[in-house]
């Protein structure tokens, strides 16, 4: 297929961005704006060619660059695309494109803002596609760094306790995770950090897999909102602003989990199969518990945040069946899930934007006021709710299809875990959507055709693939394999 | 033309329906209401044809949809006795409903919103019952649910309209749970969802290889629970009562006639499997004759005439199941179809009614003058007549059957409930046409809602002529014939026919029907004694025991019990994973962020830079470790 370089050109889109935000005057804040919006619209060109030319033929990981990089501990810029990574890059780059738009009405400090965040959509799209756990490890930082001044500046609701939450948690998960990858390296030989060479030099060191793997599985699991280590996750949602945490849940949710598909799991497959009994116990413990905290909370971002935690437990839950169906549900899931969230924190930024208020009883009825702005969360809430004819749908289906055989038990609670989800989001639709008008808002303004843009998009992928799921699903099981 | 481009057609002109009037003429409401009315008229003539050229054996029109996982999913229809039957009759009560709602909804400031979503939901409808696999069944049996969502909610302005919704949402899903887990496990087993394989595979004689008889009673059981929460059977039922919140012409369609008889129409399709379930069957029966018995009890005492209606439905479809559930195909089907006749149609006069004086309260529409609007009156009789059993007209005929098929060794104690059932069902429909059409202003009969009480929110009470708009009298004709006629004999052998159970169209002998017929008049002989008569009292016989009438008013407080039972503890619990969140976890996390800041704020203060100190902490230091490592 194409130009091997075509992915270090979508990893370049943002630092372009990043660039061109730092040389055009602060002052000229549409040029900044639109420059984001152009080389976010690069990327996510660049992604839908990859995305539609890789051979699912051959399988396997494509495009792969391979440049030395730091050679004496062998460090190697190594990049390359698989399915799963294909359809990763993919949300990456809607959600970057769709998260410039969403932000066109920001006024305080642009320039520092849309640096920061090309800054972090650099490290994402870094880690789908490196191959070298060390550059991999580094764009995981790249990524996750620019989160505290982004929600300690630009954010809300205690922002600067938020940002520094989220950084502790997110530093406890990095402590975990080096020491691991650093054992992984030397068990590995000390020659090579490469993803499939590790996998290779680590196949007979069944102890060594054992006991690193908690290591790396719970590093990436802070990251990936795992229940019990998931404290972060809901405040610092709440905390940011609408893009951010667009890309905070949509997209930087998912790298902790590729993280454990592709080097807890992919690197230490017997650590894995010792510790799924375990694993499997957190995610169901997650979905549900997720599920029962978001009926309580009263502020939408926070409801968002623990159903956030409650369907990141079912990736997770997906990824420790250790299956070919459950793993490619896991992902289809992450895809599904960003593009979710980011359509929730899209639809309840542009609330948020005019009423600077977020408490679900304050509202009432706007599908009334605000009608398209409300449909959009309202089509964001039945997505959630696993609702045929959306992505998730299919996403949460093999997820149970496959816990169901594999842990029957766990695979039974997180299916009536799907009455609890239901119960928190029809819980905020009928507080605030709808029932009786509060005539408090009655003056707000609906969507533009403008601001309609980034939201349509998000809501047109989530049904494309929900009709069409092979799209997706033929991808990631070049991957993952099928039972 | 061809059963495919005919299947095609009639599946996709409701969806294209829906779309077309939801994106592009939301607020153009008549536009909106065109567009829906001409899908459902395509879906109308297609499933009718379809349903009158039917082929000698079961047709499939499908197209590869896409492979998930091991699943090799086609979309599409199939076309056997059974899915001919079911579309049909999605097809003729859409097409009525959507003619009514013109008048119905006529100035309703979200009508655009509402023809469309009654695309959504035929769509949805069809596609579930055409279904060749039990995936797409699956998807469509949710979409169906997210339909009656939105409809029920439709005036989302009233609190207890969303919270219907909700409810019914939230009601129907936990037996659709059951369902999911049932169908994962099927297909674990028989490692197919495609609806005639399963068919087969269950159909001969004997267990399935490699399945006991346990596994199949759990298999049956799972999809059960599908079936109770859409078919609102005990104890999923509560929230079929509510849903009246939504407009008439949603209770006409979704809540009586088509929508709810999804569960029943799962349970037929998968009668084959059902019938292997042997010891779950007796359960069904049990359960299916006590909310017979239950809902009918509480129809006795209502006023709201749509309640009335929807605690006749919940009754009723029990009646279907007992008819599956004694093993007889076409009774289960045949009264889903004289029923969706006859119950769409009542469902339509009490919209004519409420449509035009403004109250739900039978009592004050009969006060009010209802045997005035005479289409609507005739329609009421003719319908009432069917819910009750009168001979000849539908309900009958239908209802006959499944007796017929009760008539079984060991299952003597159903069929006397099954008769104590439509007892009551002839005692509480004929109280309702009593009290619409002989009123009474001296009798003692309470009206609970006056006239026009409605003003200003739908039923506006409408001045002018005493008879409903044309669009609502049209339907209302049409379906009156159907209830008088669809029952007689030469439509059940077509039907048993159709469903190639020719030999279970049961013609009692004369001397059979004395029995039943015995019973439906004595129970209309009471309701003349307590509310017909010229000096009935009006009240009924419940009346009598206040306690009786006060429980029965409150539906056997079952939703109490719910409210403080489980949706407390539901709560409860929510509570304590919330405890658990904000003092626990978090909490935790919050506490050793505070603890490190803490000890770094106490070993502060040891830097005083006072020399002597530093001195003395390094010797002291110095000293322990040398001193331990010079003892061990």
């Amino acid at each position: 297929m194409g130009n091997p370089d075509l992915l270090t050109y979508i990893l370049l889109a943002p630092i372009a961005a990043f660039l061109a935000t730092l040389v055009i005057p602060g002052k000229n804040e549409t040029a900044i704006k639109a420059a984001n919006a152009v080389f976010a619209g690069v990327a996510l060109v660049l992604s839908i060619i990859v995305f539609t030319q890789y051979d699912m033929a051959k399988g396997g990981y494509q495009l792969v660059t391979d440049i030395p990089w730091i050679d004496s501990i062998g460090i190697r810029y190594t990049v390359a695309v698989d399915g799963v990574g294909v359809v990763l890059v993919l949300l990456n780059a809607i959600v970057f494109f769709t998260g410039v738009l969403t932000m066109w009405t920001l006024k305080l400090r642009v320039k520092e803002y849309f640096a920061f965040m090309a800054l972090l959509v650099f490290g994402v799209f870094g880690v789908f596609i490196s191959l070298d756990v060390f550059v991999f490890f580094f764009f995981y930082e790249v990524a996750v760094l620019p989160m505290y001044p982004l929600i300690a500046i630009w954010g809300s609701t205690k922002k600067e306790y938020s940002a520094m939450k989220l950084t502790l948690y997110l530093m406890v998960g990095s402590a975990l995770l080096f020491p691991g990858l650093i054992a992984l390296f030397v068990g590995g030989g000390s020659s090579s950090w490469n993803i499939e060479f590790l996998a290779v030099a680590l196949k007979n060191q069944p102890e060594l897999q054992v006991f690193v793997y908690p290591f790396i599985y719970v590093g990436f699991g802070i990251l990936a909102g795992m229940w019990p280590f998931h404290g972060w996750s809901p405040t610092g949602h709440v905390a940011a602003p609408t893009a951010v945490s667009m890309l905070h849940a949509g997209v930087l949710m998912k790298l902790g989990a590729f993280g454990i598909l592709r080097i807890a799991i992919g690197i230490l497959p017997h650590g894995a199969e010792v510790w799924a009994p375990l694993f499997a116990v957190t995610a169901t413990v997650g979905i549900v518990y997720g599920a029962f905290v978001a009926m309580r909370q009263n502020d939408f971002k926070y409801v968002i945040g623990f159903s956030s935690v409650s369907h990141m437990g079912i990736v997770l839950l997906g990824l420790n069946t250790l299956s070919p169906d459950g793993t490619a549900g896991a992902v289809f899931q992450m895809f599904a899930h960003g593009i979710m969230t980011a359509l929730f924190f899209s639809a309840v930024g542009f609330i948020y934007d005019q009423t600077h208020d977020r408490d679900i009883r304050n509202f009432g009825g706007l599908s009334k006021q605000v009608p398209i702005a409300a449909g959009f969360f309202i089509v964001a809430a039945l997505c959630g709710m696993g609702v045929p004819g959306f992505a998730s749908f299919w996403a949460e289906f093999l997820v149970f299809l496959q816990a169901l055989a594999t842990w029957p038990v766990l695979g039974v609670a997180a299916i009536v875990g799907l009455v609890f989800t239901a119960l928190y989001a029809l819980r905020v639709l009928g507080k605030a959507m709808f029932g009786p008008a509060n005539p408090q808002w009655d003056h707000l303004k609906d969507a533009t055709p403008w601001a309609m843009v980034p939201r349509v998009i998000l809501i047109g992928v989530l049904i494309l693939f929900g009709f069409f799921p092979s799209w997706i699903l033929d991808l990631i099981h070049t991957t993952v394999g099928s039972n | 033309m061809s059963h495919a481009n005919l299947a095609v057609a009639t599946l996709l002109a409701p969806l294209i329906a829906f779309a077309v009037a939801l994106i592009g003429f939301r607020k153009k409401h008549d536009i909106a209401a065109a567009i829906a009315i001409l899908g459902g008229f395509v879906s109308l003539v297609g499933s009718i044809w379809l349903l009158l050229d039917p082929a000698p054996t079961a047709e499939l029109v499908t197209a590869p949809w896409f492979q998930v996982g091991g699943f090799k999913l086609e979309f599409g229809a199939l076309l056997d006795g059974r899915t001919l039957l079911m579309g049909a009759v999605v097809g003729l009560i859409t097409f009525c409903i959507l003619i009514y709602s013109l008048g119905y909804m006529k100035d309703d400031p979200g009508k655009g919103r509402f023809f469309a979503f009654l695309g959504l939901f035929e769509w949805s409808m069809l596609s579930f019952a055409y279904a060749p696999n039990l995936l797409q069944g699956f998807i469509f049996w949710e979409l169906v649910g997210l339909a009656s969502f939105l409809l029920i909610g439709f005036w989302y302005h009233k609190p207890s309209a969303v919270a219907a919704a909700k409810k019914a949402f939230i009601m129907t899903r936990i037996g659709d749970v059951g369902m999911f887990v049932g169908l994962i496990l099927l297909f674990g087993d028989v490692h197919t969802l495609d609806i005639l394989e399963i068919g087969s595979i269950f159909g001969a004689p004997g267990l399935p290889e490699g399945l006991s008889a346990g596994r199949v009673e759990l298999l049956a059981g799972l999809l059960f629970l599908g079936v109770m929460g859409k078919s609102a059977q005990f104890p999923l039922h509560t929230w079929l009562p509510d849903a009246m919140e939504g407009p008439t012409p949603v209770s006409a369609l979704l809540h009586s006639a088509t929508m709810v008889a999804a569960g029943v129409f799962l349970f037929a399709r998968f009668h084959e499997l059902f019938m292997d379930a042997h010891g779950l069957m007796t359960l069904v029966l049990a359960i299916a004759v006590f909310t017979a018995i239950l809902s009918s009890t509480m129809a006795m005492v209502a006023n709201d005439m749509k309640k009335i209606l929807a605690f006749s439905s919940i009754s009723q479809l029990g009646f279907m199941i007992m008819g599956l559930a004694a093993g007889s195909l076409f009774a289960g089907l045949f009264h889903l179809m004289t029923h969706a006749l006859f119950k769409a149609l009542l469902f339509m006069t009490a919209g004519a009614y409420i449509h035009h004086y403004g109250t739900n309260d039978i009592v004050a529409i009969g006060r009010a003058g209802g045997r005035k609007m005479r289409v609507t009156t005739l329609g009421l009789f003719a319908g009432g007549f069917a819910l009750a059993g009168v001979p000849i007209f539908a309900g009958f005929w239908s209802k006959e059957v499944i007796l017929g098929a009760l008539h079984h060794d060991g299952y003597m104690v159903f069929l006397v409930g099954a008769y104590i059932a439509a007892f009551m069902t002839a005692y509480y429909t004929f109280r309702m046409i009593f009290l619409v059409v002989l009123p009474n202003a001296n009798s003692d009969a309470i009206v609970e809602e006056p006239a026009g009480a409605q003003h200003g929110d739908h039923g506006h009470a409408h001045h002018g002529p005493d008879k409903a708009p044309l669009p609502m009298r049209l339907p209302i004709g049409l379906l009156s014939i159907g209830a008088v006629i669809a029952g007689l004999p030469f439509f059940g052998d077509a039907v048993a026919g159709l469903l190639g159970r020719p030999e279970e169209a049961h013609h009692a002998e004369i001397s059979e029907m004395i029995l039943p017929v015995a019973i439906v008049l004595a129970g209309v002989a009471l309701a003349w004694l307590d509310f017909g008569a010229k000096r009935a009292p009006q009240r009924g016989l419940v009346a009598w025991f206040p306690p009786l009438e006060r429980t029965l008013k409150n539906r056997w407080y079952i939703d109490a019990f719910y409210r403080r039972t489980v949706i407390r503890l539901t709560n409860a619990f929510a509570g304590l994973m919330y405890g658990a969140e904000t003092r626990g976890f978090d909490g935790a996390g919050d506490a050793i962020a505070h603890g490190t800041m803490k000890v770094g704020v106490g070993t502060a203060k040891s830097h005083t830079g006072r020399l002597p100190i530093f001195i003395g902490t390094a010797v002291a230091i110095l000293a322990i470790v040398s001193l331990s490592v010079a003892l061990f």
